[in-house]
C-alpha cells in the first residue's frame, strides 16, 4: 500500500494552550485509521488541519506526495463528515447530496444518477425528498456520508460522528460505517474517543493523549501489547501493578516470581504489570496462583465483572467503649451534667485548651425541666505530656460536676513499608444513643476515631475505603468494641460468568502470556 | 393555572379601551359621513369613493409606496453587508457595533430627524464639507433624497438587527461543510449563507416598510410642506381640515394595503422552505 497523507512535525497552539506537540504519522491508502483520545487530546485538532479548516503553526501535511499546508479547504480532496453533521437545513436530502456536484456544474442527469447511488449506498433511496431538519439522527448521519462521499474524495475524515446516536445505533452503524469503507475503497480517518469504535471498525489505531501520540497499532497489537499505563487503561479494562522484571520472561508483583512472556527490560526495573479481566479466572483457593477475598459483583449481562483483594490495605484498629452511663444529677440546683473519657495524642498536649477538651468530653451540662443547655465554667485538669491517665473536672456556676478521664497515648500509628502508607486513628468513648442516632455510621465511625491515612511516598491524602466493625448499631449495649479502618488494597477485576458469592475465598490462576510487562513513565 | 386566568382581565380590559375601541371608532369614521357626531350617523362609502376618484390622493399613494420601496431597497442593500461584516466578527466587537448601531435609537426621532435639517440645508454642514473640497453646493432639503435618506437612517438599524440575528444563529459549521464540498467563498454565501439569513432579511423588510410607509414628520420636516405623503394626508385630515371621516378612511386603506403586503412577505418567506421543507 501506497503512502497517502504524512503529517510531519505537526505543531498547533490555541491562546498559549500546546494542543499538537509536533505529530509525525503516515497514512496509507485504503485504511480505515481511528485518532482515539480523552477530549483535549488534539485528534480533531489534527483532522481540522487535515480538513483546512486551521492551519498548524510548525510543520508541513504531505498529501499523495505534495505539500497542501497553503491549500484551501474546497481545494483539497477530503471531505468530512462533520460532528453534528452540518447538513443544510434549506435543502432536501437530494440537494444536500448534490451540492458537492453542483458546485462542480455537473450535468444534470449524472448528478442525478450519482445522487441516486449515493441513496442506495447509505440505504435512504426513499428519503431523496425528505427535509433533512425531519429526519433521525442516524438518517441525518447517513446523508452527512452520502455527502461527503458523493465527491469521490480519497480521504474521508469522520469527526465524532456517531457521537450523537443512541447506542444501539451508534452499534449500527459502526458496521455500516466499515460497510462503507470497504466498498467504496477510500480512506477513513475517524476521530472517536471511544474505545470500543476504534477497536470495532479500525485497520490502525493512533492513541493521543495531551497533543502527543502516545501509540500506533492495529487495535490488537493496542489490546494486546499497550504501550503504558495511558493506553492500557483508556483501551478496554485492565488492572495494573506495580512490579519489578527480575530477569527475561520471569516478573515479581505481590512479592511473588512468575513467569511472563517479556523480554528486553533492564534487570531489576520497575515495570507496570497488566492483566486483563477476561485474562484472569476464579478457582478454588489452594489451586491460584494468588488468592483473595471476593469483594463485590457486578452483572453485566454477559458476564459478572467480579472484584479479588489479593491483599489487604494498610489497617488500623481502635477499641470503641459505648457506655450508657447516666449524667450526675444536682438536685440542690436543678442540673444535670455528662462527659465522656476520651484519648488523646501525645501530640496534641501542647496545644490543648478548654474548648478543645470540652468538646472531645462531649461535656455538657443542662436543665432537665426546661431542657435548656447551661455553660460550663470550669474545667480543671493536670496533664503532663507523656502516656498516662489525667482526670478532668467539669463544673458549672452552680456547682455541678462530673469528672472524667483524658488518656494520653503515642500508639495510634500504623506503618506499612510495603504499602508506602501511613494510617491514624484513635480509641475513642461513645454513648449508647449517639450510637443508635448515627445516620451514616461507618462517617460516623471514621470522624470519632479521627481515621485517617497518607502516602509515605508524597504526604498525599489515602481513602479510607474500608470500615469493619462486629456491633449491630440499632441494639448496641455497653462495652468494648473492635471498629478496624483500611486503606484499599490490592485489587483485581476479573470477567467471569460464573457468580461468586461476596466475600468468598478464592484462587486467582493467569497464563504467563497474559502477562504483560510495560515501562514506567519516566 | 386556573387561578390566575383572571389576572388577565384587567389587561384585557386595558387592550379593550385603548386598542381595541379606537380601531372600532376609526372603522366607525370610514364608513359613516358628516362630521364627528357619533349619535346622528349614516352608513356611506363616500370616503372611499371620493379617495379613488381623486387622482391627487392616488398620486401621493403611489408615491409613498414608492418611496418606502425605495427606502427598504436600500435598508436591505446597506445593512445586509453591514450585518454580514458585524455577524462574522469576533464576539466583543460585535457587542460593540450592536451598541453603535442602537445607540441613535435611544434618542427621539424627531430631534434626529431635525438634526439632518441641519446637515442638508443650502448653507448647512453637507455642502459646506463638499465645497470645501470645491463640490456643490447642492439643493437638498425637500427633495426625495432627502426622505428617503431621512428614512434610511431612521430605519435601518431595524433591518440591520433582524440580518444580523439570523445571520448569529446560524451554525458555523454549515459553512466549513460547504467550503468542503468544494464550494468557494462566494459559492458557499449564495448557496448557503444567503438562504439561511432570507427570513432576517424578510422581517427587517417588513419592520422597514411599514413605518416608511406610513411616516409623516420625515416627509414633513424633510421633505417640506410640498413634499406631501400619504402619512401627511391622513394628519392634515384629523389635523387641519377636522375631516375625520375621511382620515379614517384613508387610514383604512393604508391598513388593508399593509395587510396585504404582509402576507405577500410571509408568503415569499414560507417559499423557499418548500423546497427544502421545514427550516429548524
Amino acid at each position: 500500500m501506497k503512502k497517502l497523507i504524512q503529517f510531519k512535525n505537526i505543531v498547533k497552539g490555541f491562546d498559549n494552550k500546546i494542543a499538537l506537540k509536533g505529530i509525525n504519522l503516515d497514512i496509507y491508502e485504503e485504511e480505515f485509521v481511528t485518532l482515539l483520545g480523552p477530549s483535549g487530546c488534539g485528534k480533531t485538532t489534527l483532522l481540522r488541519i487535515l480538513g483546512g479548516f486551521l492551519a498548524q503553526d510548525e510543520g508541513q501535511v504531505i498529501f499523495d506526495g505534495k505539500d497542501i499546508s497553503k491549500v484551501p479547504p474546497h481545494k483539497r480532496e477530503v471531505n468530512t463528515v462533520f460532528q453534528k453533521y452540518a447538513l443544510f437545513p434549506n435543502m432536501d436530502v437530494y440537494n444536500n447530496i448534490a451540492f458537492g456536484l453542483k458546485i462542480k456544474k455537473e450535468p444534470k442527469d449524472i448528478i442525478e444518477q450519482k445522487v441516486n447511488r449515493m441513496l442506495k449506498l447509505v440505504n435512504l433511496e426513499d428519503y431523496a425528498h425528505r427535509g433533512v431538519m425531519e429526519m433521525s439522527g442516524g438518517q441525518q448521519q447517513r446523508v452527512a456520508i452520502a455527502r461527503a462521499l458523493i465527491n469521490e474524495p480519497s480521504v474521508l475524515l469522520l469527526d465524532e460522528p456517531l457521537g450523537a446516536l443512541d447506542l444501539k445505533l451508534r452499534r449500527e452503524m459502526q458496521h455500516e460505517l466499515k460497510r462503507i469503507q470497504q466498498e467504496v475503497g477510500i480512506t477513513f480517518i475517524y476521530v472517536t474517543h471511544d474505545q470500543e469504535e476504534a477497536l470495532t471498525m479500525s485497520d490502525k489505531i493512533v492513541v493521543m493523549k495531551d497533543g502527543e501520540i502516545q501509540q500506533i497499532g492495529t487495535p490488537t497489537d493496542i489490546y494486546n501489547e499497550p504501550i503504558n499505563e495511558f493506553v492500557a487503561s483508556f483501551i478496554g479494562e485492565s488492572n495494573i501493578l506495580q512490579g519489578v522484571m527480575l530477569e527475561d520472561r520471569r516478573v515479581m508483583f505481590e512479592g511473588r516470581k512468575f513467569d511472563c512472556v517479556d523480554e528486553g527490560f533492564e534487570k531489576n526495573e520497575v515495570v507496570d504489570v497488566v492483566i486483563r479481566p477476561e485474562d484472569l479466572d476464579i478457582v478454588p483457593r489452594k489451586e491460584g496462583k494468588l488468592k483473595g477475598v471476593v469483594k463485590s459483583v457486578l452483572f453485566k449481562g454477559v458476564h459478572y465483572e467480579t472484584m479479588v483483594e489479593t491483599k489487604i490495605g494498610t489497617e488500623i484498629t481502635v477499641k470503641m467503649k459505648v457506655s450508657d452511663d447516666r449524667p450526675v444529677y444536682n438536685e440542690d440546683a436543678n442540673e444535670k451534667i455528662s462527659a465522656n473519657d476520651f484519648y488523646l495524642d501525645v501530640d496534641d498536649v501542647e496545644e490543648l485548651d478548654d474548648a478543645t477538651i470540652i468538646a472531645r468530653a462531649d461535656a455538657q451540662a443542662w436543665d432537665p425541666e426546661a431542657d435548656e443547655l447551661i455553660s460550663i465554667k470550669e474545667v480543671q485538669y493536670n496533664i503532663k505530656k507523656e502516656n498516662g491517665t489525667y482526670p478532668v473536672t467539669f463544673s458549672t456556676a452552680a456547682g455541678t460536676s462530673v469528672t472524667v478521664n483524658m488518656i494520653v497515648k503515642d500508639e495510634n500509628h500504623v506503618i506499612s513499608e510495603e504499602n508506602e502508607e501511613e494510617i491514624f486513628a484513635v480509641n475513642f468513648f461513645k454513648k449508647v444513643d449517639e450510637i443508635q442516632e448515627s445516620i451514616a455510621l461507618e462517617t460516623d465511625l471514621k470522624t470519632w476515631a479521627n481515621a485517617s491515612a497518607w502516602s509515605l511516598e508524597d504526604d498525599t491524602a489515602v481513602e479510607i475505603t474500608d470500615v469493619k466493625y462486629d456491633f449491630d448499631a440499632a441494639h448496641i449495649v455497653s462495652g468494648v468494641y473492635d471498629v478496624t479502618f483500611a486503606t484499599k488494597g490490592y485489587e483485581y477485576k476479573i470477567d467471569t460468568t460464573d457468580y461468586h458469592e461476596v466475600g468468598e475465598e478464592v484462587g486467582l490462576i493467569f497464563q504467563p502470556e497474559d502477562i504483560h510487562i510495560m515501562s514506567r513513565p519516566s | 393555572m386556573r387561578q390566575f386566568r383572571s389576572m388577565v382581565y384587567p389587561y384585557l380590559i386595558w387592550c379593550s379601551i385603548m386598542v381595541v375601541l379606537p380601531m372600532l371608532l376609526i372603522l366607525l369614521y370610514a364608513f359613516t359621513g358628516e362630521g364627528n357626531d357619533v349619535t346622528s350617523f349614516r352608513f356611506t362609502f363616500a370616503n372611499f369613493i371620493r379617495f379613488f376618484q381623486d387622482a391627487v390622493f392616488l398620486d401621493v399613494l403611489k408615491r409613498s409606496l414608492v418611496i418606502a420601496i425605495w427606502t427598504t431597497i436600500i435598508c436591505v442593500l446597506l445593512g445586509y453587508p453591514i450585518a454580514y461584516v458585524i455577524a462574522s466578527g469576533k464576539e466583543k466587537s460585535k457587542m460593540f457595533w450592536i451598541l453603535l448601531i442602537t445607540l441613535p435609537t435611544w434618542i427621539n426621532m424627531l430631534v434626529r430627524t431635525y438634526a439632518w435639517m441641519g446637515i442638508l440645508q443650502d448653507e448647512g454642514l453637507l455642502n459646506r464639507v463638499l465645497g470645501f473640497f470645491g463640490i456643490g453646493p447642492f439643493h437638498m432639503m425637500h427633495t426625495t433624497f432627502a426622505v428617503v435618506l431621512g428614512m434610511v437612517y431612521n430605519f435601518i438599524p431595524f433591518m440591520i438587527l433582524q440580518i444580523h440575528a439570523s445571520l448569529a444563529k446560524m451554525d458555523k459549521s454549515l459553512l466549513e461543510a460547504a467550503q468542503d464540498l468544494g464550494a468557494n467563498s462566494v459559492q458557499s454565501f449564495m448557496r448557503v449563507t444567503l438562504p439561511l439569513s432570507l427570513p432576517g432579511v424578510l422581517s427587517g423588510i417588513t419592520l422597514v416598510f411599514l413605518p416608511a410607509v406610513s411616516s409623516f414628520f420625515i416627509p414633513k420636516l424633510l421633505g417640506g410642506g410640498q413634499y406631501v405623503l400619504i402619512g401627511n394626508v391622513i394628519e392634515t385630515q384629523f389635523l387641519t381640515s377636522g375631516d375625520w371621516n375621511f382620515g379614517s378612511a384613508i387610514s383604512m386603506i393604508m391598513a388593508v394595503i399593509i395587510m396585504l403586503s404582509m402576507y405577500l412577505t410571509r408568503k415569499v418567506d414560507t417559499d423557499p422552505a418548500a423546497n427544502g421543507r421545514r427550516r429548524s
